[in-house]
């Protein structure tokens, strides 16, 4: 019996994987077309780690694979710090470039364009414009790069778009839970549709200056399918100046 | 197309930043380009290809009607003298035939107050705001450094140095007007070699340049960007209606000229990075940072981290 109902399960899942397949929206180069504007529903910008409650946050289950972040012992005595400090210390705070993964599960919308050599992520916190490349490049050598938002190199395995991002530097955060990396960090991601209009986004996170081990996220992306939606810049690192313009009469 | 005069004429503040390796000049002047047909390369969705790296060909933001003339009320000017007038590269205003933006009395007021106040700044609203890493907005981004055109079905993204302006093709409304953006609002379609784009919900905050001239959160522009027929240069032409500050609309021309080829990389009108795929030499184009860095530039303004 037992055995009839995971056959049975395993059926279904790979029928649905196949229907999935087939209905995806794709690109005239066969890939997965991912172009829209997406963005999660979960609680990962708030902590990716399970929390209940807080006068700052919504609860959330969390979106690390077992539950916890690794952190050596050192940077997780900053991490408490990061939190106690999160309302004025998250970079987010001061309207500045969320980071990888960040700007992915932050709860404001994202679009992507595509083309076969690359995919252009835009923000719609700070509009800020994220790369990823398609085609072949690999990582810049040379002289030692840090991004905000590292430097992002993609390839298709079938239907999994993987990402290998590097090039960091170390001023972003990864939630407003004070959850923080090095320069040091890399990020594996990986983009998959579930069905047509939601995105499977997980990613692997290693930073051998902060984290013991390698750990995992994943979250959904929901496509905005409202009518006439679009994204609506949001520089607010200018909010503090800009009522001194235009002049007035 | 008729080739105009490269002439050794750069600005200071063009080239101040960045440590630039080398310099691309700019010219003293440009040539008309005729809308019509478009018979060079299109995109799989049938839009002119204009995709690439392209920057502007005159100046930069300093002094919007005499770009080559310098910050107006410059204490310390280059120390090289500047060219004759009827040699400088014409005011961007290109109608009315004065080259002035037509502002209503109060308006001319204020521009000439920003422009008294600008190398001494005794208020915020004397800060230029490109200084303070506000985005370049319209048309201002234009004169600042290069920037990339990316195309997509249904839309034409820019990418530029300060900010990122998505124009819709698709024909859908514009945002409710209770709406005021830094990059506007921006609904295009093409016309043959020209993006024709109507441009509503500025928030009118980014002035357009050193010289003050400005728009209100009630301006609405309409821009043509006009290609020639080599896909090499472009001309943008824009018509600015404001009521409550301009006396007439009014229209704008910005040469600008594509930019390729590694070995021509400077730090302001063509800031990329060379790269490999499958042995061939690939163009990118890195992150743009500006708030979260902890200068400011253009002399006046210094951000707090």
């Amino acid at each position: 019996m037992k055995l009839k109902i995971t056959v049975g399960l395993l059926a279904a899942l790979l029928a649905g994987s196949v229907m999935a397949a087939e209905k995806i929206p794709r690109a005239a180069n066969g890939k997965p077309d991912f172009s829209g504007i997406w963005q999660t529903t979960s609680a990962a910008d708030f902590d990716l780690e399970p929390h209940s409650a807080r006068k700052d946050a919504p609860p959330g289950p969390g979106v690390v694979e077992g539950g916890t972040i690794p952190y050596l012992p050192a940077a997780l005595e900053q991490k408490r710090k990061n939190f106690e400090q999160r309302e004025s210390a998250d970079p987010r705070a001061k309207g500045w470039t969320l980071g990888t993964p960040r700007g992915v599960y932050y709860p404001e919308p994202f679009q992507i364009f595509q083309r076969p050599r690359d995919l252009t992520l835009v923000y719609q916190f700070g509009h800020s414009v994220r790369t990823i490349h398609t085609n072949g490049t690999l990582h810049p050598a040379g002289e030692n790069k840090e991004f905000w938002l590292g430097d992002s190199r993609g390839r298709w395995e079938g239907d999994t778009l993987v990402v290998d991002v590097t090039h960091f530097n170390d001023e972003t955060w990864l939630d407003r839970a004070g959850n923080f990396h090095s320069d040091a960090l890399h990020v594996v991601e990986r983009w998959k549709y579930l069905d047509a209009n939601t995105i499977e986004y997980s990613a692997r996170l290693e930073d051998p200056k902060v984290f013991s081990a390698p750990w995992n996220i994943a979250v959904l992306l929901h496509r905005h399918r409202e009518k006439n939606f679009q994204l609506v810049e949001d520089y607010r690192y200018t909010l503090d100046y800009e009522q001194h313009y235009p002049p007035k009469p | 197309m008729k080739k105009t005069l490269a002439i050794a004429l750069i600005p200071l503040a063009a080239a101040a930043q960045d440590g630039a390796q080398r310099r691309i000049g700019f010219e003293n002047g440009y040539t008309e380009i005729a809308s019509g047909k478009w018979n060079g390369p299109r995109t799989p969705d049938g839009q002119p290809d204009v995709q690439g790296h392209w920057s502007n060909t005159i100046a930069n933001h300093s002094n919007f009607t005499d770009p080559q003339g310098g910050v107006p009320g410059d204490p310390k000017p280059s120390r090289r003298s500047l060219e004759p007038r009827d040699t400088r590269a014409p005011s961007r205003v290109t109608d009315p035939p004065d080259g002035q933006v037509p502002f209503q009395p109060w308006a001319r007021a204020r521009q000439q107050e920003f422009v008294a106040n600008f190398h001494n700044p005794t208020q915020p609203g004397y800060i230029e705001p490109l200084a303070r890493c506000a985005p370049g907005g319209v048309p201002k981004s234009f004169l600042w450094h290069g920037y990339e055109i990316r195309q997509y079905p249904g839309y034409v993204l820019f990418l530029f140095d300060s900010g990122t302006r998505i124009i819709h093709l698709d024909g859908k409304p514009h945002l409710d007007k209770k709406i005021k953006l830094w990059n506007a609002d921006s609904r295009g379609h093409w016309e043959g070699n020209t993006l024709v784009v109507d441009v509503t919900n500025n928030n009118g905050k980014a002035l357009f340049g050193r010289s003050g001239e400005f728009f209100s959160e009630n301006a609405q522009v309409t821009e043509r960007y006009i290609f020639a027929p080599d896909g090499e240069r472009y001309n943008y032409k824009a018509t600015f209606t404001d009521p409550t500050v301009y006396t007439r609309p009014w229209t704008a021309t910005i040469p600008a000229r594509r930019r390729s080829g590694i070995e021509t990389a400077d730090g302001w009108h063509y800031q990329v990075a060379a790269n490999q795929a499958g042995g061939k030499p690939v163009i990118e184009h890195y992150e743009r940072i500006c708030a979260e860095n902890n200068v400011g530039f253009g002399n006046v303004a210094v951000t707090a981290k």
